[in-house]
């Protein structure tokens, strides 16, 4: 039998053409959504990324990253802290941001941190509390602090960002930073002065992230490095 | 489902889908950038504050102060500091203020917006989380206001949208309306044109169903000019084209027998004196062309006058039948001017054209008028070339003596009521088709039958008041009888258009015996007057009467003009009924006049049948009915 050459909408061919097109495209649009909560790393994204950006070089360093991500994973916290520091501090070069990146205060994700080697003090804290967290710290624990900073015995202080471990909420924190490597309580950094500290909670309230597309993610700078590391492959 | 109601669920279908559609975008949309709008702020407010306050001293009174002022300058619902370990350290915290919007479009659109939190540090130490949440009531009433907008912008477009919806299925509906009229009529074989709809589709409809009106036309006016051939052949006079002896004096007798308009008038006679030595001079083609030029002048008086008739009664000498009333004196004139016309333009010689008058009325003998007439054309013959006399007709009663006594005692006899005469009308079965009805009016104590009082009624243009009074007078006799009646119409009252109002109006409020009216008009008439009798066909076949020619059969092949007026029957005049079972030539014109009228729907009704055996012929060449002094009704159906 020749098939109809026209079918009007209300043909029931055409009416479950429409239907199941529909379904179709809903499902993907949940299923995207689903499949990005629940991932936490994606090595072979952030590998792809890593070599389209930096090549080889960059690679080996990232490489190098999973290497620690899979010698600490389930270690002492404490030796956790300090690897992840000393990794950073030993990899990554301390740079202006208008040195490395040309413009002032670029925020880098890590893997940019560790393709570019080299970064500003906020760098070694994204990238440190990233892998951190990666490690199974909780996010609550870890924040980012403005400090300002007295170089040396000199009166020259300059704005500077570490990341604080804190214990409990009200807890004197664990310092990580760059300037002097290792991890000491706070109290002992005089050298320091707190003025503001965040973290990401709030942001992925509930383990859920935004969209791509969310024009928030491109105003505030914290919210823009969190959205180049979702693209990027990490959380 | 009709394909107008179709077009208009689709309008309105489609004018809701767009209407709803965008306002739930419109809405939605709004909603989305304020959530983001408030959660921005929220964020935004929560760091700034908490920034504030981790630069001071965490003194329980600044940090009041501060939230408070932030608070109470702000728009807040609430700010809120908790301590590390989850105590309260510091809340302010106002109501919702909705207003007076409605409650289900608050819960249609319920924002929700995360609260903004910021760490306020002591030192190296957390001093608490601040918790601040926006007023965003403010956002359900904007919203509300550009919904209502937004609404009632489309309440208007969608106004607009139909009323131009509405002009564009009426441009459609109009010519599918004409279009389904018009094969309508060409299912009851009436072959009506019409004008061709600017919409394609439809325009190939009406080209069609033209041209097959077109095509029926044309067939018809071919077959009816070929029946007219042989209707001349039969009854004219091959010379000069005029009605020969007998179909002459058949109209004639057919006029004194009618009850109608043609029973009185005047009849005139010429005679061309001398044929003889005319001939031998002219020679006989010229003769033969001056014969012609003298019917054909008699011819024009005859149709200036209005439904004049010419025979060639010999071989010199010409008639002329003038139905309806005149001054003899006048119309004597007037010949004369004409016989004068003839003899000037003849130079050769000098004619004798003597003429003659005689008046003639309802009930007069046809040989004793002749023989008046033939004795003052010799009269007139004796007075020289171009002598002229009148006849004395038969000694009438004059009824009244003034137009004015006429007119007072026409109004009083339309007052008192019409008196119908009914003549049966019968089918090939012999049951009853509709009684003929002529009006009789009561004038001086009897019942005068219409050739009296009829040449008065138009004299003083009383025709339209008589026949709206026998228009009332058969839809009684149609209510007492519960028989089919068929009256009259006089010519002067088609024209006149209140009066074909007016009976529209009387047929409107008795529409039962509309449905058994038959109304008929003379064929020359209406062939004279296309445009009046157009229009009353248009306006009373609609209320279910039957509309119908009488006296059909000089101006037969003029029906084709006839043939989308969807005419219900013709009546054959006489002259071509009379003596039909024995002429072989009458025979075949009316066989062919009765297929022609069936072709179009049309009953064929023949006039004036004397005779048994004429009605059996007739009915063997397949007429529908018969009338005349022959027909009766035989047994009366119970």
């Amino acid at each position: 039998m020749p098939k109809p050459r026209h079918r009007t909408l209300a043909s029931p061919g055409r009416r479950r053409f429409l239907a199941s097109l529909g379904c179709l495209a809903l499902a993907a649009g949940l299923g995207l959504q689903a499949s990005r909560v629940g991932a936490s790393l994606d090595p072979p994204r952030l590998r792809e990324n890593m070599q389209r950006l930096y090549g080889p070089r960059g690679l080996a360093v990232l490489e190098e990253w999973f290497a620690l991500l899979d010698r600490l994973a389930g270690a002492e916290l404490r030796t956790q802290l300090r690897d992840v520091n000393d990794f950073f501090n030993r990899r990554v070069r301390w740079v202006d941001d208008i040195d490395n990146w040309g413009h002032e205060d670029f925020w880098a994700t890590p893997l940019e941190t560790m393709g570019q080697g080299q970064g500003d003090c906020e760098d070694y804290s994204i990238a440190k509390y990233v892998t951190l967290k990666q490690l199974g710290v909780p996010g609550a624990q870890l924040r980012m602090i403005y400090v300002r900073a007295r170089i040396g015995r000199s009166r020259i202080t300059q704005a500077h960002m570490v990341l604080g471990y804190y214990e409990t909420p009200a807890a004197e924190p664990l310092v990580l930073d760059n300037l002097v490597p290792t991890i000491t309580p706070a109290s002992q950094r005089t050298d320091l002065d707190p003025l503001f500290s965040f973290n990401s909670s709030g942001l992925w309230a509930g383990g859920s992230t935004e969209s791509r597309a969310d024009p928030l993610a491109r105003l505030s700078r914290w919210r823009n490095v969190i959205d180049r590391m979702q693209q990027q492959g990490f959380i | 489902m009709s394909l107008i109601k179709q077009l208009w669920l689709t309008i309105v279908v489609l004018l809701l889908l767009a209407f709803v559609g965008s306002l739930f975008i419109g809405v939605s949309t709004s909603r989305h950038y304020i959530e983001q709008e408030v959660r921005i702020k929220n964020a935004d407010n929560a760091n700034a504050l908490a920034l504030s306050m981790s630069q001071l001293d965490k003194d329980p009174v600044t940090i009041e102060l501060l939230m408070a002022a932030q608070f109470d300058t702000g728009h807040y619902r609430l700010i809120e500091l908790r301590a590390p370990d989850g105590e309260i350290l510091e809340r302010r915290e106002s109501g919702e203020h909705i207003g007076d919007l409605p409650g289900w479009f608050v819960d249609l659109v319920r924002f929700e917006v995360p609260h903004g939190q910021a760490v306020v540090q002591d030192g190296w130490r957390q001093y608490g989380t601040l918790t601040l949440q926006s007023h965003h009531s403010f956002a359900y009433r904007s919203l509300w206001h550009s919904a209502r907008n937004l609404a009632g912008w489309f309440a208007v477009a969608g106004a607009i949208s139909l009323l131009m919806a509405w002009w564009i299925v009426r441009t459609i509906r109009q010519p599918l309306h004409s279009v389904v009229a018009q094969a309508r009529d060409i299912g009851v074989r009436r072959f009506t044109t019409s004008k061709e709809p600017r919409t394609r589709e439809l325009r190939e409809v009406v080209q069609a169903m033209n041209q097959l009106s077109g095509a029926v036309r044309e067939m018809l006016s071919q077959e009816s000019e070929k029946l007219d051939l042989l209707r001349r052949r039969l009854q004219h006079d091959p010379v000069t084209g005029v009605l020969d002896r007998d179909a002459f004096l058949a109209q004639l007798r057919a006029s004194l027998e009618s009850n109608g308009h043609r029973a009185s008038g005047s009849l005139a006679m010429v005679r061309l004196a001398r044929l003889t030595e005319v001939n031998q001079r002219l020679g006989r083609p010229r003769t033969d062309a001056l014969l012609k030029d003298l019917a054909h002048s008699l011819d024009q008086l005859g149709k200036v006058r209005g439904g004049g008739l010419v025979g060639r009664l010999n071989g010199s000498d010409f008639a002329l039948l003038l139905p309806g009333s005149g001054d003899l004196e006048e119309l004597g004139h007037e010949l004369s001017q004409r016989l004068q016309t003839l003899q000037e333009e003849e130079k050769s010689l000098t004619l004798g054209l003597p003429s003659a008058l005689i008046d003639y009325a309802q009930g007069d003998h046809r040989n004793e008028l002749l023989a008046s007439l033939d004795g003052a054309l010799a009269g007139a013959e004796a007075k020289g070339d171009h002598g002229q006399s009148i006849a004395q007709g038969a000694a009438r009663e004059t009824l009244y003596a003034s137009h004015a006594d006429w007119r007072d005692a026409l109004h009083q006899a339309m007052e008192q009521g019409v008196y119908l005469g009914h003549y049966p009308v019968l089918d090939t079965q012999d049951r009853l088709l509709h009684h003929e009805c002529p009006a009789r009016l009561r004038l001086k104590g009897e019942w005068r039958p219409a050739g009296v009082f009829l040449p008065w009624i138009s004299r003083l243009e009383l025709d339209t008041e008589l026949d709206l009074a026998v228009a009332r007078a058969a839809i009684k006799d149609i209510a007492q009888r519960g028989k089919p009646v068929g009256i009259n119409l006089s010519p002067a009252s088609i024209r006149d258009s209140r009066f074909v109002l007016d009976l529209r109006a009387l047929l409107r409020s008795h529409p039962e015996a509309a449905e058994k009216l038959w109304l008929e008009l003379p064929e020359s008439m209406a062939i004279h007057n296309l445009a009046g009798f157009r229009s009353l066909c248009r306006e009373l076949q609609p209320l279910g009467c039957r509309i119908g020619l009488e006296h059909v059969g000089a101006e037969f092949n003029h029906i084709a003009d006839l043939h989308d007026l969807g005419l219900a029957y013709l009546k054959i005049d006489d002259s071509l009924v009379k003596g039909v079972d024995t002429s072989a030539e009458q025979q075949t014109i009316l066989r062919g006049m009765a297929t022609l009228c069936h072709s179009l729907g049309i009953l064929a009704i023949a006039e004036g049948v004397d005779s048994v055996a004429e009605t059996r012929v007739l009915f063997e060449l397949g007429l529908d009915g018969v009338t005349g002094p022959g027909v009766r009704q035989h047994d009366k159906p119970a």
